[in-house]
């Protein structure tokens, strides 16, 4: 199984990557920071699964040399997996790139990352409503503890 | 009163109204559409970019683009 991590520049993707299969790429609070794939892997629900650190890009129309690895990177995984990093604080922004991965027909699971950042800011997301568009959602919070996150996405068939 | 993004002053705040119909899907993608509220934060000089504020999150658009989004301020 091959899981795609994609998203918007600067919102975790390397660092989640980095937790998933204990890689040491290099995470930076800049946009832009990662403008080649990564492929690494990881083992759960007991099967070896490849996952691959995308560039960031705010859609899949691309602007830049970055944007355009993402889109054919999305256009080359048929049967790929999407998790979809989004900056929970800015949750609005990162939905527009998620609704394309959808409607280009691949399985995604929203990935809210920085959490506690969109608690602390009282902002509320509503999981069960993304559920209904067709996400799955995972909440992540404390990336920067270098243990692997728990990765359970709430609707099993997704995956 | 309406204005071009780009004729915006420093600071100042508007409301997006009309994007160029060849442009609304290429900055869907930051968080730009009809109806966002929309601060400007720089204009670069010799018709460099801008760069805006749009939901918490700053975004630089080339000064043709901002050229072509019509605000309310």
């Amino acid at each position: 199984m091959r899981v795609l991590l994609m998203g918007h520049p600067n919102v975790g993707k390397s660092v989640f990557f980095n937790r998933l299969t204990g890689a040491n790429v290099v995470e930076s609070n800049y946009p832009g920071t990662t403008v080649d794939y990564t492929k690494g892997y990881m083992r759960q629900f007991g099967e070896d699964i490849e996952v691959i650190d995308v560039p960031g890009t705010f859609s899949l129309e691309p602007k830049d040399k970055a944007e355009e690895v993402a889109a054919n990177m999305l256009h080359d995984s048929k049967g790929a997996k999407i998790i979809c990093v989004v900056d929970a604080s800015k949750v609005e922004r990162g939905l527009y790139l998620a609704l394309e991965i959808i409607e280009e027909g691949f399985p995604a699971v929203i990935a809210l990352n920085m959490w506690d950042a969109a608690v602390d800011k009282n902002i509320q997301i509503d999981a069960a409503g993304l559920e209904q568009i067709g996400f799955g959602t995972l909440k992540l919070t404390h990336l920067e503890d270098k243990r692997q996150p728990k990765i359970d996405p709430p609707d099993r068939d997704l995956w | 009163m309406q204005k071009k993004l780009n004729e915006m002053g420093y600071d100042e705040e508007g409301v997006v109204v009309k994007i160029d119909e060849d442009l609304k899907q290429k900055i869907a993608g930051v968080g730009i559409r009809a109806g966002k509220k929309i601060k400007m934060i720089t204009k670069e000089p010799l018709k460099g970019p801008v760069v805006v504020m749009v939901d918490e999150a700053k975004t630089s658009l080339g000064l043709s683009v901002a050229d072509k989004i019509i605000m309310e301020v």
